[in-house]
């Protein structure tokens, strides 16, 4: 089993011995080659040339994040899992208008019901939130409707403003989102929200790398120059499965306090320790596994991701029509 | 599964046995790694270490469980090293 390697202190990543040493004033640690998934760069991080392209040769890529925990890029090595054919129909599907809509109908129904599962579970104990859940639930048979792409989009973020209100009536103050503002986060849950999708986008696109998919092409966002748009695409359905549930557990299990965070209201930060924990808890959810269904036997959730990228893959070359995962457990 | 990997083995093929297995495995101690392994990874191992080392002189065991689950370390003195993802 590969696991990904989170590096928040400040050191070099060396070649040695024919494996990856991460280095710095107080420690020399070993990384084995051959069980590096990933690498999640929030510290300082410099690195030699042998490193980078042994990395590069055992296709690993390296994410890098800045101070805030922003997604700042990705050392992609190069693809070795390539393949016209799906580029191409990758293409087609974007090109025309229809199958486009299709797949970004697919992308925002697949995060609302898995936000809607979200707020269903706290229902039971909380009747406040069935309100939301109606709000929501009114808003998903416009999916349907709406024919442009922008129009797609303001749904998506009504229903992730009502999604965000229903949160506050569970959480407890000083959890409060109130409005959902970023660069910089200017409240603790904003802050989580951001630090969390950041490391979901990379996690999406690590697995993208993974596949015959093309990273540029998506249908939901737009293919913006320099971004990795598609792995924004598949991440609404994975946020509220992976980054919204860490949340929801740091916040509900009161495992965070004020150590936990730099800076004051209006500009707010992880501290190293917050990271650290966030970043345990958010490991420790993708490896989590559970029972799949169609396969039969026992997945985590990282290979989730990867599973639907595969049906991706199948809807653009025709085989298999795209359903989104929505969460059945 | 989880793997301990001890070895003994002569000083001028004991450094080659190293390096290979860091590659795989996680050191703890001198002449000790252990890590999670895939059953081809176990597989790789056997027999590049088989031909590593000196049959009629050296020994290397690989001690193998199901799952770090089962798992129970006691340690006393120092710790060499922390094995975790997050550094």
């Amino acid at each position: 089993m590969k696991t990904n390697y989170y590096l928040t202190k400040d050191g070099v990543l060396r070649r040695k011995e024919n494996t990856v040493y991460f280095i710095n004033k107080e420690e020399k640690r070993a990384l084995p080659i051959s069980k590096i998934y990933a690498i999640y760069a929030y510290g300082n991080l410099s690195f030699t040339s042998g490193v980078a392209s042994y990395l590069s040769q055992k296709g690993v890529p390296i994410h890098f994040f800045n101070n805030y925990g922003f997604y700042e890029g990705s050392l992609y090595p190069r693809e070795t899992l390539i393949s016209g054919d799906v580029t191409i129909h990758q293409a087609e599907h974007h090109l025309d208008a229809d199958k486009r809509l299709y797949l970004a109908r697919r992308f925002i129904e697949g995060a609302t019901q898995n936000i809607l599962k979200n707020l269903k579970y706290y229902c039971s104990s909380n009747s406040s939130i069935e309100k939301y859940i109606g709000r929501i639930e009114k808003e998903l048979p416009k999916i349907e409707g709406y024919t442009d792409i922008p129009q797609l989009m303001s749904v998506e973020g009504h229903i992730r403003d009502t999604y965000y209100s229903a949160l506050d009536e569970i959480f407890p103050e000083e959890f409060r989102i109130g409005e959902r503002v970023k660069r910089p986060p200017n409240n603790k849950t904003n802050t989580l929200i951001s630090f969390g999708n950041s490391l979901m986008y990379s996690t999406v696109l690590t697995e993208i790398y993974n596949t015959q998919l093309n990273p540029t092409i998506s249908y939901l966002h737009e293919p913006f120059v320099r971004r990795f748009s598609l792995s924004l695409d598949v991440a609404e359905i994975f946020k509220p499965i992976i980054v919204d549930r860490v949340i929801f557990k740091l916040v509900n299990k009161k495992m965070l306090d004020d150590s936990h965070f730099v800076g004051e209201l209006g500009d707010m930060l992880l501290s190293d320790t917050g990271r650290k924990l966030f970043l345990q808890n958010y490991h420790d959810r993708l490896s989590t596994t559970i029972k799949h269904k169609g396969l039969g036997r026992e997945v985590s959730y990282q290979r989730l991701i990867r599973l639907e990228l595969y049906k991706l893959v199948k809807h653009v070359l025709g085989a298999q029509e795209y359903k989104p995962l929505v969460m059945w457990w | 599964m989880y793997v301990i990997a001890v070895y003994d083995v002569n000083v001028d093929r004991v450094n080659k046995v190293r390096i290979f297995l860091k590659q795989y495995l996680n050191w703890v101690q001198n002449s000790v790694f252990e890590g999670e392994l895939t059953k081809v990874e176990l597989k790789t191992i056997e027999g590049s270490v088989k031909d590593l080392i000196d049959q009629d002189e050296d020994s290397v065991r690989i001690y193998i469980l199901r799952s770090d689950k089962f798992l129970q370390t006691i340690e006393l003195g120092t710790s060499k090293v922390e094995i975790s993802e997050i550094i």
